[in-house]
């Protein structure tokens, strides 16, 4: 076998399995802190896909830049979203149940604005770097993949260190470890909920960007993300932040190994067959300690 | 006296213009009290496929607003009844079955993509209802349907016919010699290979690299490389728009530049070009209709399109929507009747004219092999074979990736 196609097959794998694994953080933790699956979390991250096309587009914005500039819009937009729609069913008999189904209807009524605004045609970020690559001897480090990796790994190191060293991190912590001694601490559930609901769409719509420096994407491509997001939860652990950025670097190793290795036509049926390994043999995911 | 008479004659002169009046306007006054008939049938109007289903029912009402301004079908006006699908087979299937047993439409016309008319195909054999659509490929036409037609038919085993065609004038010496074929893993990307296995053995291409991939494909760094390393200085991507610009961008960035590409389905979308622009140039792919082809029809089908939609060529799918109920009018007007099963036989023994070309149907409902090459030539796609239709010479080997 080709060392250069290994190695190759490697780094692309890696560097996309890190993007999954931005996108799917919030996921996690709106899973994993307030029990909401959040089934329109795809929709939000192709919003912020599409902002960084328009921006491109009109304004000439790079999308690193819009992928900055899209995580105080959508945190904005997620707090007025989960007063009108999320707290509401905090009340709910079956939280879980309830926010797949109000939220399924969230993704539905997101992709059609977006096909309203933008139309059905497929659309392709493509920034100045978006088909060169940094080569080093025979090895080619793809601009795209490079800029989504290294977005991906500030957006998660800086969501991690939130969790860690802040107190409202803390709180959203304590909020999903303990929720009423957390309450008993004065901890305000409600508002902790809405920070983690905001946070989880803003890195949506930063791992959306990042993904779309790599492929195509049109309004209904969320639900092709969702599926990557449910992989990387699951690998990686409900609500647990380093967790789904491993899941996400283990995921893409997989990836590459198997296209490295195996006819292309195995590699999705390798990779999905980890998600039924995982739900059987590590349900809880990689780690047993759950949370961040 | 001769008054009373000046105003008899001045009042039979009056009766006898309204009468010749009345007698002007019948056929108007006729084919407005005509009962409309009736089409019916689902398109995808929303979800995966809405893009392409607005398109061919914006031809679907070109064609009836056309007909009904020239007096209709058989003396009556047309109308359409389109459900919208959601991009869903199941749906369309149900959809076709309601048109014909509850909305007793009068006739039937083609869905969008090939899988829904695959599938509608049996619904419209079992009512024994002519459905003329792009099918769903070859095998759709393999089933002894006796209603279903293809005009154009939409075929992916035909696809590449016109470039190799094309390919077969290039001396030998300056033919490629190594291949890679990466089909997407379902029965459209499956149909490519038809053409390419048949054509690589007659023209002594290799075959280096033949491997399926299964939809979505998220990166294409793999395949790149090992066409790279294989010296393959051909590359067929025989898949849709997103796996298509995955594999071009991953071959620019990976510096991978083989004398020719040719790419399936994606890259006669327009947004291909539009989005990749100089990067989507020099692809080569196939396409059973144009509005660059010389067919009556084309030039009105440009001019409108041009006005309404400020584009300079029609798109596929509204061509394809005009060219199905082209057929349909022909075959009406030369059954006379709305009997299905007489406009079926009119349409077995008699030749039909389409912006595609002239088209015969054999016993399987499809014409004689349809297929133009293309090439993305400075951001259009260009016709290159048949020679006859050619809008350019094709560009070949493919210039290096432009920095």
């Amino acid at each position: 076998m080709d060392a250069v196609l290994i190695f190759q097959s490697l780094i692309s794998g890696i560097m996309m399995g890190m993007v999954y694994a931005l996108l799917g953080v919030g996921f996690s933790l709106t899973w994993g802190v307030m029990h909401v699956i959040n089934i329109s979390h795809g929709a939000f991250g192709l919003l912020g896909a599409y902002a960084a096309y328009s921006l491109l587009q009109y304004f000439g914005v790079d999308p690193v830049a819009s992928a900055a500039m899209s995580v105080p819009v959508l945190f904005l937009m997620a707090c007025g979203l989960y007063q009108l729609l999320i707290r509401p069913i905090s009340r709910a008999k079956n939280v879980v149940m309830a926010s797949m189904i109000l939220t399924f209807g969230l993704a539905i009524i997101l992709e059609n604005i977006m096909a309203l605004i933008w139309k059905a045609d497929p659309r392709v970020l493509t920034p100045t770097y978006s088909s060169g690559a940094l080569i080093v001897g025979p090895f080619y480090f793809q601009y795209p993949h490079l800029v989504g990796f290294g977005l991906s790994l500030v957006g998660i190191t800086v969501l991690y260190l939130f969790l860690k060293k802040t107190y409202t991190g803390m709180a959203v912590r304590a909020a999903w470890q303990q929720p009423e001694a957390a309450r008993l601490y004065g901890v305000n559930l409600f508002q902790i909920s809405m920070i983690t609901f905001a946070l989880a769409v803003s890195t949506a719509g930063a791992g959306g960007i990042c993904l779309a420096l790599l492929n195509s994407f049109e309004p209904h491509s969320h639900n092709l993300w969702l599926i990557y997001l449910f992989l990387v939860v699951i690998v990686g652990g409900v609500g647990n932040v380093i967790g789904t950025a491993l899941a996400g670097l283990i995921i893409g190793v997989i990836t590459g190994l198997s296209m490295a290795f195996l006819p292309f036509q195995w590699v999705n049926l390798v990779t999905f067959g980890l998600l039924m390994v995982f739900l059987i043999f590590r349900p809880h995911g990689i780690f047993k300690q759950e949370g961040v | 006296m001769m008054k009373v008479q000046r105003s008899n004659v001045f009042s039979w002169l009056v009766i006898a213009a309204i009468i010749c009046s009345f007698t002007l306007m019948a056929p108007a006054v006729g084919f407005s009290a005509g009962k409309p008939i009736v089409i019916g049938g689902s398109l995808p109007l929303t979800g995966a496929y809405a893009e392409t289903g607005q398109w061919i029912e914006k031809g679907l009402r070109f064609w009836a607003e056309e007909i009904n301004s020239k007096g209709g079908l058989l003396g009556r006006p047309v109308e359409f009844k389109i459900y919208d699908d959601q991009s869903d087979v199941g749906k369309a299937v149900t959809f076709a079955e309601k048109a014909i047993t509850v909305d007793k439409v009068d006739l039937l016309f083609g869905g969008y993509p090939g899988t829904a008319a695959r599938a509608v195909m049996p619904v419209a054999e079992k009512h024994r209802f002519v459905y003329v659509s792009m099918g769903g490929h070859m095998k759709s036409f393999e089933q002894g349907y006796t209603y279903s037609f293809g005009a154009p038919p939409l075929m992916g085993e035909w696809w590449y016919e016109g470039f190799f065609q094309w390919l077969a004038t290039v001396p030998a010496d300056k033919r490629p010699k190594r291949a890679a074929v990466y089909t997407i893993n379902n029965p459209v990307g499956l149909s490519l290979m038809d053409s390419i296995n048949r054509w690589t053995k007659k023209l002594n291409i290799e075959i280096v690299i033949n491997e399926k991939y299964n939809a979505p494909l998220t990166d294409a760094t793999a395949l790149i490389v090992k066409a790279k390393q294989s010296k393959c200085d051909i590359l067929f991507a025989n898949g849709f728009f997103p796996d298509g610009v995955t594999t071009m961008k991953a071959a620019k960035a990976l510096g991978y530049n083989p004398k020719a590409i040719v790419q399936g389905i994606g890259s006669v979308v327009p947004a291909w070009v539009k989005e990749l622009g100089r990067d989507g140039d020099y692809v080569f792919s196939g396409t059973c209709l144009s509005g660059q082809l010389k067919y009556p029809g084309n030039d009105k089908l440009n001019a409108y399109i041009k006005k309404t939609y400020n584009l300079n060529e029609y798109p596929l799918y509204f061509g394809f929507g005009y060219s199905w109920m082209q057929t349909l009018e022909q075959a009406v007007a030369g059954a006379k009747v709305l009997d299905q099963t007489k406009i079926r036989d009119w349409l077995k023994t008699n030749k039909v004219n389409t912006i595609a070309g002239p088209m015969t149907f054999d016993k399987r409902g499809l014409p004689e092999p349809i297929n133009f090459g293309t090439q993305i030539i400075n951001g259009k796609v260009e016709l290159i074979s048949p020679k006859n239709i050619q809008t350019k010479e094709p560009v070949y080997p493919k210039p290096a990736w432009e920095k």
